[in-house]
């Protein structure tokens, strides 16, 4: 079994292409990632801010006041255009046309005289929401909150208040907010939840590229027969071609998180990315660690599938059709793990993948239940038992040998 | 010495099959296909032995038998008195196995291979390197040792899957369609490490399509028609139940006397 896995470690070695999958794209993939992250947010909310957007204000000639206000507002224009938009209905179509950026409607039953009215009156922003940065409706509350304050400050002196009560009656409780749960457990959800996206399938990875090769590739290039010949039994071959499977996917995960963990701490040196720093600036050594412990089981039960896929695949092409669904189908239990509502328990700690994924998620949070981490070793174990049983029958069996 | 006796081997029909061939091949029946039905021959030591035989006749199948990478259904294969049937393991360290199709592992070297075998053989240390060596110098294959397979020439590449095929120092030699494919020169190495192997008294089994090889190498023959073996003998023998001195229609006069039975 040694001189099998010595023999595969090898030759995997010595291949360039598998070789570059399994190290140096996680080495890479890391920074890539960042950097394409970082740039695209800074880009697209320097682009959202230095928009200056083309109002259309539908019955301007009601509040004068308000009219100035927006016109002399740096972040706004208004629409130059011989149109007229003068109901909702139209200004909509306006936006639409990208003739306006918003448009406000201010009722006709509206009164400049308002202050003396005690009634609420509603308005109408009419943007579009589709841009994910987006300041237009952002900047037009507060503008016209600011207009709004003005008038019940108007208000409540003419019902009598002093200008220095207003804060008083306005808000007489304020609040000041102590959270216990720090700003770890708050990014730890969405980054938490990120992670095992990019961590199990480099893991599949490392173990899928080589076991082609040492299954269905043994097929191929005709070794398997002369292999079978030798007195090495089934069971010997199953287990060096599994823990060769095993260490180059382990490797994989080992190069990833490492990459991980360098390339946070020097994205922290520099100071890019705060979002990204914030939420691991809490997770420890021991916390990196752990999450490469529980690739671990996930490496295990992984190499164990991809082989036997291998084995039973025919042809090396036969066994890349196999391989291309499942590192698709991978995505499936991560999906199930960032549902809401899912945590890591007795229950779940029995479904592979999503388990160890929920423990990563808890573990970056600082959540996790150590006693359910156990758990996902047993069951990892049993399935990938289970998997190398199906191996060693296969690797027995003519009909998988000889198709 | 290796004695075979009434092998038969027969491979479930894939579904797609079942229906679709018309049940014109007698071979094929009750949801099965029975490659190799009855083959019986025997190669004692120092002697090479053709297995001859139409495509499709089951040779292949009776080799891999043979090679104990096929479980026979039923029969016996004995290597020295042993039935490898019943004792695989035996089967594999007294087998030498080698066929046109095998390949090596290219992101290895020459030596590597070999080496590889060897291990899995049992073979450690001095033995190892000695019988490598005395492999390596035999089959001349000094020049090439340490390139990696991939790189070799095919002749280079059938020197080492030759000496990857003994390096155990096998009771029994098996070869399928060893010279298959392979130019005048690359032949020649074949042939002369069969004749090398009935020098050391080795008992060799190869199948062919080449009477010539046949006429070179061969004291026996066995005809395989149809999964059943319909002559097994000298080449004198051969000559005469062929009712030709030439193999290629003493070949074909067993074949069509065969056909008249069925
Ligand atoms: N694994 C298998 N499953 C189903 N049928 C098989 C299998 N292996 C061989 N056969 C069938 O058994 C028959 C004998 O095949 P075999 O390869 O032994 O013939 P052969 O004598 O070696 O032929 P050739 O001269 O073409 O090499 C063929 O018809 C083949 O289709
Ligand atoms: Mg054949």
């Amino acid at each position: 079994m040694f001189e099998v896995f010595l023999k595969e470690v090898k030759e995997l070695l010595r291949d360039r292409k598998t070789l570059f999958f399994v190290i140096a794209l996680p080495i890479v993939i890391f920074p890539i990632l960042f950097a394409l992250l970082g740039f695209l947010a800074s880009k697209t909310t320097f682009e959202a801010e230095q928009k200056v957007h083309i109002y259309y204000l539908a019955n301007a000639s009601l509040s004068p006041d308000f009219e100035q206000m927006l016109f002399y507002h740096k972040s706004f224009r208004p629409y130059k255009g011989n149109e007229k938009f003068e109901t909702i209905e139209a200004l909509k179509s306006a936006v639409k046309a990208g003739k306006i950026d918003v448009g406000i409607e201010i009722p006709a039953t509206y009164d400049s005289q308002v202050a003396g009215k005690h009634q609420q009156i509603s308005w109408h922003v009419v943007f579009n929401d589709a841009q994910s940065i987006n300041f237009v409706y952002k900047r037009l509350e507060k503008l016209i909150n600011k207009f709004s304050a003005q008038i019940r400050s108007t208000r409540l002196e003419a019902l009598g208040a002093p200008q220095k009560e207003h804060p008083a009656i306005l808000k007489p409780i304020t609040i000041t907010k102590v959270d216990t749960a720090d700003k770890r457990e708050n990014y730890g959800e969405k980054l938490g939840a990120l992670i095992p996206y990019m961590l199990i399938p480099l893991v599949l990875m490392g173990a899928s590229y080589p076991a082609i090769d040492l299954g269905a590739g043994e097929k191929e290039r005709g070794t398997l027969e002369t292999l079978l010949l030798t007195p090495v039994t089934r069971t010997q071959l199953v287990l060096g071609k599994f823990l060769t499977i095993l260490a180059s996917s382990i490797s994989c995960a080992l190069v990833t998180v490492s990459s991980m963990a360098i390339w946070v701490a020097i994205a922290g040196g520099i100071g890019v990315l705060d979002t990204i720093i914030d939420a691991f600036s809490s997770v420890t050594f021991t916390d990196f660690l752990l999450i490469f412990a529980l690739l671990l089981p996930v490496a295990v039960m992984l190499s164990s599938l991809v082989l036997a896929i291998s084995i039973y695949a025919r042809t090396f092409k036969e066994a890349q059709n196999y391989m291309g669904p499942l590192s698709m189908l991978v995505f499936v239990p991560i999906v199930v793990s960032v549902m809401p509502n899912m945590s890591l328990n007795t229950t779940t700690a029995w479904i592979p993948i999503t388990n160890v994924s929920l423990a990563i998620k808890e573990i970056i949070k600082g959540t996790v239940d150590h006693s359910a981490v156990g758990l996902i070793f047993v069951a990892s174990a049993l399935l990938a038992g289970a998997l190398l049983m199906f191996c060693i029958r296969w690797f027995s069996k003519e009909s998988v040998l000889f198709r | 010495m290796i004695v075979v006796n009434g092998l038969k081997k027969r491979f479930k029909l894939a579904k797609e099959l079942l229906n679709t061939t018309s049940s014109s091949d007698s071979r094929q029946r009750e949801g099965f296909f029975h490659s190799v039905e009855n083959v019986s021959f025997s190669c004692g030591r120092g002697e090479v032995l053709g297995l001859l035989g139409p495509n499709g006749a089951g040779k292949t199948t009776t080799l891999r038998m043979l090679s104990t990478a096929l479980k026979p259904d039923a029969g016996s294969i004995e290597i020295s008195g042993q039935n490898i049937v019943k004792n695989p393991l035996k089967g594999r360290k007294a087998i030498g196995f080698l066929s046109g199709t095998t390949g090596l592992y290219g992101r290895l070297t020459a030596r590597e291979n070999v080496e590889y075998f060897a291990k899995l053989h049992g073979l450690k240390g001095r033995a190892l390197k000695s019988r490598c060596d005395e492999l390596f110098t035999r089959l001349s294959m000094g020049d090439f040792l340490d390139k990696r397979a991939e790189h070799l020439s095919t002749g280079m590449k059938q020197k080492t899957n030759i000496a990857r095929a003994v390096v155990h120092r096998p009771d029994v030699v098996v070869l399928d369609e060893p010279t298959t494919g392979l130019d005048i020169m690359t032949k020649q190495n074949i042939i002369e490490f069969i004749r090398d192997l009935k020098a050391d008294n080795t008992p060799v089994v190869f199948s062919t399509h080449h009477l010539d090889e046949v006429a070179l190498l061969c004291d026996s023959v066995c005809l395989i028609d149809r999964g059943t073996s319909r002559f097994c003998g000298s080449i004198e023998a051969f000559k005469e139940v062929g009712q030709s001195g030439e193999l290629n229609d003493a070949f074909m006069n067993i074949v069509n006397q065969g056909s008249l039975h069925v």
